[in-house]
């Protein structure tokens, strides 16, 4: 007797639970996404900050103003600073106060700098809005020199009040997991 | 159900003396193609998972006085002196140091347990002052990492003196007095005497 030949149906996968799951993650992250601001946008460098024990306490995201001490990319021998403003408002009215910045540097939120131009940037920042938050976000490698010179001057333009910026330090086996 | 639905019946007409019955349509459910939308969905969720991080970078707050020209005197046997040197190796002395009291170096890994012994001491409980004095050679990550360990000693150090009480009858505050300087040829020199 010949087989009764089955009829071959196509088969169905309900992808509901895996939509759910999509939505879901993705309504997670588009409300926890942060876009960067312009400073941090236009850095042309990478800092690779100093870790300390796990904190709570947040670099602030409104009216900050970031000394950056980094090193160049390319050459890893050449150190600067850079001065990024989170208020774009404020920018134009705190560079108008320094002709040594250059008109084509007038809209940008991060712009290298000298030490003379750093501390008169502080001032001018304070002039303009004395509540802004100061932060030294420098290299983990760079001589200790270089934050000492921030410090100062910070501390001579009336900035007795400003924060490191660092990274939160990784588990002894996280730390041996990266190593491997 | 005879009898029921009279009312939901497609009425008969009449067309030229015929009887025409209108074709009964069969309801069929209607569907929406959801393909788009989880295409974008999945787009918009590639790009956000690829775009954030989780890992925001913390802060250590900083506070320092203003220029001082004035001097200020301090009791020797209340100071408590941190140095750390080019070669980033970390020396501590407490007091004034002299040949019998020659700097004595220190791995970080041991500094918050000496920075609790010594802010402990029933002597100078609360009194302390703290100098960090760093060499502008030394390296940033480990002066971080210095005050790193010297703010996780305060956390016992606070918890201990709190339990006390002062005059009032209320518990004792915590003040912390902590410093930093520049390394000068004569603190070297004092390090270099106790490798001699």
């Amino acid at each position: 007797m010949p087989k009764i030949k089955k009829k071959r149906m196509g088969f169905v996968i309900d992808l509901t639970p895996l939509v759910d799951i999509t939505f879901l993650l993705l309504t997670f992250l588009m409300f926890t996404a942060k876009f960067k601001s312009e400073a941090e946008a236009e850095k042309q460098f990478t800092i690779r900050r100093p870790t300390v024990s796990p904190d709570t306490t947040k670099l602030p995201e409104r009216d900050l103003a970031i000394i950056n001490i980094a090193i160049d990319d390319k050459n890893p021998l050449d150190t600067s600073y850079y001065y990024g403003l989170t208020n774009t408002k404020d920018i134009p009215l705190i560079y108008q106060l320094i002709p040594e910045i250059p008109p084509e540097f007038q809209t940008k939120a991060l712009i290298k700098v000298d030490t003379t131009t750093l501390g008169k940037l502080i001032r001018a920042t304070l002039s303009v809005r004395s509540s802004t938050r100061f932060a030294i976000d420098a290299d983990r490698r760079i001589r200790f020199k270089w934050v000492e010179d921030a410090m100062n001057i910070l501390r001579r333009n009336r900035a007795f009040v400003f924060n490191f910026v660092t990274d939160k330090r990784q588990s002894e086996e996280a730390q041996k997991t990266e190593k491997k | 159900m005879a009898g029921g639905g009279g009312a939901l019946e497609i009425p008969e007409r009449q067309k030229r003396g015929k009887i025409v019955r209108r074709k009964k349509k069969k309801r069929i459910g209607f569907r929406i193609d959801l393909t788009p939308l989880v295409d974008i969905t999945f787009l918009l969720l590639t790009f956000f998972m690829f775009t954030t991080t989780m890992l925001k970078p913390q802060i250590m707050e900083m506070r320092i006085p203003p220029e001082m020209y004035a001097k200020v005197e301090v009791r020797a046997s209340e100071l408590l002196t941190l140095m750390l040197t080019a070669d980033n190796k970390l020396y501590w002395y407490k007091g004034i140091a002299d040949q019998n009291n020659t700097p004595q170096e220190i791995p970080i890994s041991k500094l918050r347990a000496l920075a609790i012994e010594k802010n402990l001491e029933p002597t100078v409980k609360n009194r302390l002052i703290t100098v960090l004095k760093i060499s502008p050679e030394a390296n940033y990550a480990r002066v971080v990492e210095i005050l790193d360990e010297l703010n996780q000693a305060e956390i016992p150090i606070t918890e201990a003196i709190s339990k006390e009480v002062d005059e009032k009858g209320e518990p004792m505050k915590r003040q912390r007095k902590f410093t930093i300087a520049p390394l000068t040829e004569d603190d070297l020199k004092l390090i270099q005497g106790e490798a001699k």
